[in-house]
């Protein structure tokens, strides 16, 4: 089973609190384009939510096609998370990726996704609507 | 960037010379204005020379975010246009949320200050302090919904975010807005006519800067608490959550405010088929929310059959059911959706639209305009077919459209023969929702605003029509008047959405906390009274006194029929009894001027030279 975040698409409005208390918790700033999570407004057609973040999937193929091994257990939680210092925004987790769960942070210096937060997530404390769950 | 809420810059374009400079945000003006209204208020006074014609190259349009727009402090998304109104002539903000906003400030600005007008149409393109004048040619002449498609092209940026005119705003409409992430309105007061004098189409912006603040982990504690007990878990917010503005169409039917076919009634025998629960019933699809807020209020909504069907929209809010709704005799949900996207498409306020196609509405069934005056158009109350085609005939000014298209007031003046006294108005500004008839307090609100007639400076309704207070006595109006004035001049400079009951200890525990500097409740009223007396300032300076403190004589003269407000009028004498009153609280002369002593007493001495009646 999968051990990343659960969302309830259906309950979400779109306010990306979820994305402000992620950057602010990671990065030190209100920048919802640094955030781990990434929630798309697409109105009027087809008039929903699109959500981008890593699953946590068993597959984990960004850890098997990172170059310089910079996708590192997290032993406690059993998750894989980006060592910044290592990584060297090379894109192929990116690239490999079925989930759009990775992506470059916008100042091109690394590549960045969910980390549940060391195991408490911020996204799933903050939001209003009971979207995000903790996974298994 | 200074860690401390603001960008510490300020933009300036001047689109006739194509000049591009960024300078710093004059700090001591924030300490005293903080954002949004008053440092936007602040700025114009300083640089719109007096008597300026607001559709002339020479106005100033500027539009401002705040300290909080753009962290977690709850229902900050908003952003404000300031500029003299086309419209009134009057000193205007005019506010929005979505998503624009944050994005400006994310792009690297606290403000934006533009001059001048552009030899062709243009869009602004901010993208992380890097600023472009675009040619607009593949958006002229577009709705909002396709210029936002377009310049997301245009720029590579999926995510930008962008306020823009539609065609109504292009064809110099005095009543056009302007429109953000489709739905959202900087609506009230000609702002889509202040662009499209400058030949500006758009501003778009994408930021990835982000908002710095002295101490993160405090603060995110604090908001946390804040968005779970004082959004989230506020009683005073529970209607909002549940059904969001349009639960007041019961509210205002059932208390005989609700404006009907042109204010001649302030109930609607059709209520039902324009209220929360026929939204909820027919056409609800999701609730939807501006960036950073807890509560949700938008409902995003679609015509699932008949003749409007596929028409969709956020809302429609109150002010659109009333002033679309009702005010037009329409009582089918369907067709104020179909009239109000056609608003958010073309560019138009749907307040004023709304009343403007009442106004004809009235004057085509008392026979002062006649069928060929009107398009060909069966134009009665409540003729959905008719109605809904009204938003495109406005933008485009096709026959009676354009004499719509500058608002309810210069419609009526122009047909003549009485037809201006049909309209109900401050100073040029057409009502928002809400009968004074039957909440007398909202007369003097509606009377003393400083753009106009206009709902979010002074809104007694809740206490006196919806509450427990008397809707007909004079007795404290005033006051209430003056403390809600003070209250919304402050919230909106952080700027605060409307529809967080935010007492002033919490702005002040928001304000230190995201910026690092001491305030109180104290601070704050002081800075709300200074911004007051400023934009009063403003349109003093301009001409505006006591004189142009008025209602249409229809207040008096035309008691309501029906509901809990049958018989009731504002007499005369006790609405200039109460705006005395409210001009001695305020420290303003007799003619409602502010004094040198008063101006002086908040932190305005410097401004003191400026005002003739002061010399």
């Amino acid at each position: 089973m999968s051990k990343g975040l659960k969302a309830d698409l259906e309950k979400c409005t779109g306010c990306q609190m979820c994305m402000l208390v992620c950057s602010a918790s990671h990065v030190g700033k209100f920048n919802p384009s640094e955030s781990r999570i990434n929630v798309e407004d697409v109105f009027p057609e087809p008039g929903e939510f699109k959500f981008n973040y890593c699953i946590h999937c068993d597959e984990h193929p960004c850890v098997e096609a990172c170059p310089v091994e910079a996708i590192k257990l997290n032993e406690k939680l059993g998750i894989y998370y980006v060592d910044k210092e290592l990584c060297t925004a090379c894109g192929a987790c990116v690239d490999v990726c079925p989930y759009n769960g990775c992506w470059i942070d916008p100042t091109g210096s690394y590549s960045i996704k969910c980390d549940l937060c060391g195991g408490d997530p911020q996204c799933v404390d903050v939001c209003p609507k009971g979207v995000l769950k903790r996974g298994d | 960037m200074a860690a401390d809420g603001y960008t510490g810059k300020v933009l300036r374009v001047d689109l006739s010379t194509e000049k591009i400079s960024t300078e710093a945000l004059n700090k001591e003006w924030a300490k005293q204005f903080v954002g949004g209204k008053g440092l936007g208020a602040r700025y114009l006074f300083e640089e719109l020379k007096p008597g300026t014609d607001p559709m002339s190259p020479d106005n100033i349009l500027s539009i401002w975010t705040g300290p909080l727009v753009g962290t977690l402090v709850p229902l900050t998304s908003r952003y404000v246009i300031v500029t003299k109104s086309p419209l009134t002539g009057t000193f205007l903000d005019s506010y929005a949320g979505g998503f624009f906003g944050p994005e400006m400030k994310y792009a690297g600005y606290d403000g934006v200050i533009i001059k001048g007008k552009a030899k062709k149409p243009v869009y602004l393109w901010l993208n992380d302090g890097k600023v472009e004048i675009r040619d607009a040619k593949n958006i002229w002449g577009k709705d909002t919904y396709r210029t936002e498609e377009i310049i997301r092209k245009e720029t590579g940026e999926k995510m930008a975010r962008v306020a823009s005119i539609g065609q109504a705003g292009e064809h110099l409409s005095l009543i056009s807005s302007v429109t953000n992430d489709l739905t959202r309105n900087a609506g009230r007061g000609g702002t889509g006519a202040a662009f499209g004098a400058k030949n500006l189409k758009a501003v778009a912006a994408r930021g990835t800067l982000g908002v710095e603040v002295p101490d993160m982990a405090s603060l995110l504690t604090m908001a946390k608490e804040m968005i779970k007990t004082d959004v989230v878990g506020n009683p005073d917010h529970a209607g909002m959550i549940t059904d969001g503005t349009p639960i007041l169409v019961d509210m205002s039917n059932d208390a005989g405010i609700l404006p009907t076919r042109n204010w001649h009634a302030g109930t609607f025998e059709g209520h039902g088929g324009i209220n929360s629960e026929s939204i909820k019933a027919r056409v609800l699809v999701r609730k939807k929310a501006c960036f950073d807020c807890a509560i949700a209020c938008g409902s995003w909504s679609k015509v699932k059959a008949g003749a409007f069907s596929g028409a969709a929209t956020e809302g429609p809010e109150y002010e659109t059911l009333g002033l679309c709704g009702s005010n037009c005799g329409i009582s089918n949900i369907d067709a104020v959706i179909k009239f109000v996207e056609d608003c958010d498409r073309v560019g138009l306020d749907s307040i004023s639209a709304g009343n403007s196609v009442a106004l004809a509405m009235d004057l085509y069934e008392k026979g002062a305009l006649s069928k060929k005056d009107v398009n060909g158009l069966d134009l009665r109350f409540g003729n959905e077919e008719a109605y809904a085609k009204m938003p495109g005939i406005i933008a485009s000014r096709e026959g009676i459209g354009d004499l719509l298209a500058d608002g309810a007031l210069r419609a009526g003046t122009r047909i003549g023969g009485g037809a201006e006294k049909l309209v109900m108005h401050v100073k040029g500004l057409e009502y928002p929702a809400y009968d004074p008839r039957g909440t007398i307090g909202m007369a003097l609100a509606y009377a003393t605003s400083d753009r106009g007639a206009c709902h979010l400076r002074a809104w007694p309704v809740a206490a006196d029509a919806y509450g427990s207070g008397d809707p007909w006595s004079t007795e404290g109006k005033a006051a209430t008047c003056v403390e809600d004035q003070t209250r919304t001049s402050i919230k909106w400079s952080f700027i605060f959405c409307d529809f967080y009951g935010v007492n002033f200890p919490n702005m002040a525990k928001y304000y230190s906390a995201v910026t690092g500097q001491p305030s109180s409740e104290d601070v704050l009223r002081k800075a709300g009274r200074r911004i007051w007396n400023l934009t009063r300032s403003f349109n003093v300076r301009e001409g505006f006194a006591r004189k142009d403190d008025t209602l249409p004589e229809r207040m008096e003269t035309e008691p309501l029929p029906s509901g809990k407000t049958a018989g009731k009028s504002v007499p005369k004498a006790s609405f200039e009894t109460m705006l005395s009153e409210y001009y001695g609280l305020w420290g303003w002369d007799a003619q409602g001027r502010p004094t040198k002593a008063t101006l002086q007493e908040a932190g305005l001495g410097d401004i003191v030279a400026k005002l003739s009646h002061l010399k």
